[in-house]
């Protein structure tokens, strides 16, 4: 029997390994926790992308709720979500960008601040425009404040102005309909018992 | 209409692989001849409608039907003809239709070249390939049918293929790879029939030896022109990345390389038969992890194809039956296992025994290395990754005892080896190798440890496999005569060996003294790196057929003299809109020299980075001397099947049956 049991360990082993790889087959490899979870947008000072004179803060996020997307022209697959967050966009939902641009594009060198402006209303134009405005990470302070290691990735900022979720990669019908509705509904329900109780 | 067709062979082809895993299998087990004798027939169909099968998806590519949505997706009218043919195994459906098609040969080849083997066995082994393969063509025509039309809404033109894709070591590099993974599944179908037929005996080791000789030389020549190809295509000079990908290559490798040492015990000396058989089933197990890894999306990877969960549960389930079956067989069989051998502490099977155990800890390490992200992270600890310098550190350590244990085995007798002729062997080539490397390291201008261990392990290598030739031609008196007594299996083995001592000398080189620098340059600039001069001609706009982008132009001098002309290129693939580094290299015996082109910065000056990379062709042609080992192990006449039956259907009669055993033991070669 001892002998037995000697045998089977191989067996045993695959077997613990195989329940890993089941559980990993339904989680993304690209998930991560993310440190800000559950805390306040941290403090910026930035520039609308199209216009330098407006200049948002933390405030832009209070009493709403936003997905703040973070993206860029030279990102292909931000180009991809860019219709299925233009659809969210006419269902109601609210949209910031948070705009970088790499620092120096691989084929043409620095771009100037007006051809970036121009290839961001060509791609909009083209793919479909989900953002109420566009924040321009200039030096990608707030991008590493957040956190962020790539683009696309989509934060919910919850209208007390808290990062409620933090998704790499881009944000499609699957992943919406798996991450983020549940939490936006539950939101969106009690933003409207609180104006009632209000009212 | 053509790729219906195929759909519709591919259909037949499972209806066979079905028969196959039904009809021998049962013929075995009641003996009926008639039901043992389809085997071979079922065999060849599985082939020939997998293989017609392949032509059509081939000439769909050939003829740019973007109908068929998988052409659509991985192929252009732009792309070159033979890119277009090499698209088929560019991206996941196409390429396990590859992985099918190769898998029926190695099939057929079974049923053709083991005319010889007793007819039950061929029958169950046979029977075991219909069966996984019935897996295999289920998965695809369930899960990833790469016959998917776009109807009636299809595009003008393709998305074109994975510009990495599109280069020459590509086009070899996955058959190659495919042909050792799945080669392994023959070596699996002798396994678990000998398990099924209860009869593991050094029959069935000689037997399996061949096929896994010919799996591992597959694996080799992959795993090299994979690498190779990296080192090339990427752009930063790497030659190894440890990506899971890659460590799923890797698994099998040393899995099968302990096999192939564990099969020649278990066949002289019939001792290690459960361990053998263990290995068998292991290396076809890892090929499948690795396919399951890759294929899945389940780990990040460069080599990921596009994953959805459904495919990774079918191969899941897939390897649950195939991997949890055998190993449920084995725990039920093995241990009915005898071995008869005896050996003393020192002796050749002792010193296999330690090439195995550090074979599978280095196996260990790897899979370790490879799922230990995942586990954490479904443990809910969070992410984790298990970069290069854990697996780089591992290896040192691992490497270090086998390299003394390889010099010793060949040197060593089967059952008792004398200590002290073993001991001044020993001393000799510590001696030799300790005193030769530091020469060479203090002689050079920077003394590394790390490059001197590797010299110390590569003479030490080098000079104990002398030893051992003049050892065994030493008994033959005239040294040219002993010298053709030596049997091609023995040549393979002193090549496989001396391929390893050449990969770690350019290993350790590479890692030791590679030189590079990240430098901003204009036309006319010139830089200095480990005595070249690389100077900037000009960089020039590029166009080629489905991309454009641009080319510079270096010339290398060395003391003053013009050495080579170098164009380095940055292609841009419109189609794919990515971006592709193509290196220049001025390949070398000694050293590399390695251009890539960067970005452009601006008044016309670029970014290059400059490598000198010693010794790195040295790790490739450690690779292929290791191949060509395998292959003239291969050539050799104790493979030689007809031979084989012969001696088979002598040695069951037991004086004939020692008689053979002693001479081998004489001779003693593994």
């Amino acid at each position: 029997m001892k002998k037995l049991s000697l045998f089977l360990l191989p067996l045993l082993l695959f077997l613990l390994v195989s329940v890993f790889l089941l559980q990993g087959l339904f989680s993304d490899p690209t998930e991560r926790k993310s440190s800000l979870l559950n805390r306040g947008v941290p403090d910026f000072s930035l520039p609308d992308v199209m216009n330098d004179s407006i200049v948002y803060g933390p405030e832009v996020f209070d009493n709403q709720i936003t997905l703040l997307n973070v993206w860029g022209t030279w990102c292909v697959t931000c180009a991809y979500e860019l219709p299925f967050l233009t659809q969210l966009r006419e269902q109601g939902v609210r949209i910031v960008g948070l705009y970088y641009e790499q620092d120096l594009d691989p084929d043409f060198g620095a771009k100037s601040l007006r051809q970036i402006r121009l290839d961001i209303d060509k791609k909009l134009g083209q793919l479909g425009n989900p953002y109420a405005f566009n924040i321009f990470d200039q030096q990608r302070s707030l991008s590493l404040d957040l956190g962020v290691t790539g683009a696309p990735e989509t934060f919910l900022i919850g209208p007390q102005g808290k990062v409620l979720l933090h998704h790499i990669g881009d944000v499609n019908e699957r992943v919406w309909q798996q991450k983020f509705e549940s939490v936006y509904q539950r939101l969106s329900g009690q933003a409207l018992n609180q104006q009632e109780s209000v009212r | 209409m053509l790729a219906e067709l195929g759909h519709f062979s591919l259909v037949l082809a499972l209806l066979m692989a079905i028969l196959l895993a039904i009809y021998p299998l049962w013929g075995a087990q009641r003996g009926s001849a008639t039901l043992m004798a389809t085997a071979r027939p079922l065999a060849i169909g599985v082939f020939l409608f997998t293989a017609f099968a392949y032509f059509c998806l081939s000439w769909a590519f050939f003829e740019n039907d973007f109908t068929v949505a998988y052409v659509a997706h991985n192929s252009n009218t732009l792309l070159p003809w033979y890119y277009r043919l090499t698209a088929v195994w560019g991206g996941h459906e196409g390429s396990f239709l590859l992985w099918v098609l190769i898998f029926s040969v190695w099939t057929v080849a079974v049923a053709v070249f083991s005319s010889s083997i007793p007819r039950e066995f061929l029958a169950r082994v046979l029977g075991i390939l219909g069966l996984v393969g019935v897996g295999f063509y289920l998965y695809m025509l369930l899960a990833s049918n790469p016959f998917e039309r776009l109807l009636p809404f299809f595009p003008v033109d393709g998305r074109d293929l994975n510009p990495l894709l599109q280069d020459f070591g590509m086009i070899i590099h996955p058959p190659l790879l495919y042909m050792g993974y799945v080669g392994f599944s023959v070596v699996f179908a002798f396994a678990i029939a000998a398990l099924i037929a209860g009869r593991l005996d050094s029959t069935w080791a000689r037997w399996s030896r061949p096929w896994t000789l010919a799996a591992w030389i597959f694996l080799t020549l992959g795993i090299a022109l994979g690498s190779w190809w990296a080192y090339k295509e990427l752009g930063w000079g790497g030659w190894w990345f440890w990506d899971p990908v890659e460590n799923a290559s890797f698994m099998p490798w040393l899995v099968g390389t302990a096999l192939l040492h564990s099969l020649a015990v278990t066949e002289k000396r019939k001792v290690f038969k459960s361990w053998t058989v263990l290995l068998a089933i292991s290396a076809f197990c890892l090929s499948l992890l690795g396919t399951f890894l890759v294929r899945s999306g389940i780990l990040v990877s460069v080599h990921s194809f596009a994953s959805d969960p459904t495919r990774g549960l079918f191969i899941l389930a897939l390897l649950m039956l195939v991997i949890g079956g055998s190993l449920l067989l084995y725990a039920l069989r093995a241990p009915q296992l005898r071995s008869i051998g005896r050996y003393q502490l020192v002796s050749r099977e002792m010193m296999l025994i330690g090439n195995n155990i550090l074979l599978s800890a280095a196996t260990l390490v790897v899979l370790l290395g490879t799922l230990l992200p995942l586990v954490h992270k479904e443990l809910g600890l969070g992410s984790i990754s298990v970069g290069a310098p854990f697996f780089d550190q591992m290896f040192v350590y691992l490497t270090v005892p086998f390299v003394f244990l390889l010099a010793m085995g060949p040197l060593s007798r089967w059952k008792q080896q004398s200590t002290s002729a073993l001991g001044r062997h020993l001393l000799m080539a510590f001696g030799i190798s300790v005193s030769a490397a530091l020469l060479i390291g203090l002689g050079s201008d920077s003394f590394s440890y790390m490059a001197t261990l590797g010299l110390v392990l590569s003479i030490w290598i080098l000079v104990a496999t002398v030893q051992e030739v003049r050892q065994r031609i030493a008994g033959s008196g005239e040294m040219f005569a002993g010298i053709k007594q030596l049997t091609p299996s023995h040549w393979g083995m002193v090549l496989g060996h001396l391929g390893f001592a050449v990969m770690i000398i350019g290993i350790a080189m590479v890692t030791s003294y590679s030189q590079e620098r990240d430098v901003r340059m204009a036309p006319g600039d010139s830089i200095e790196l480990a005595g070249y001069t690389f100077q900037l001609q000009g960089v020039e706009p590029l166009r080629g057929p489905n991309y454009t982008g641009h080319v510079a132009i270096m010339d290398i001098y060395a003391n003053g003299k013009k050495l080579n002309h170098l164009e380095a290129e940055k292609r841009f693939y419109t189609v794919q809109r990515s971006v592709m580094t193509e290196a220049a290299i001025d390949v070398g015996l000694t050293r590399d020299l390695y251009v890539a082109l960067g970005e452009q910065l601006n008044n016309g000056a670029w970014a290059l980075r400059v490598y000198v990379k010693p010794f790195i062709r040295w790790i490739w042609a450690g690779a292929l001397l290791m191949a060509i080992g395998g292959c003239l192990s291969l050539s050799d006449k104790r493979y030689r099947m007809a031979k084989l039956a012969h001696k088979a259907s002598t040695s069951e009669k037991p004086q004939m049956g020692k008689a053979s055993a002693m001479g081998e033991i004489k001779r003693a070669d593994v």
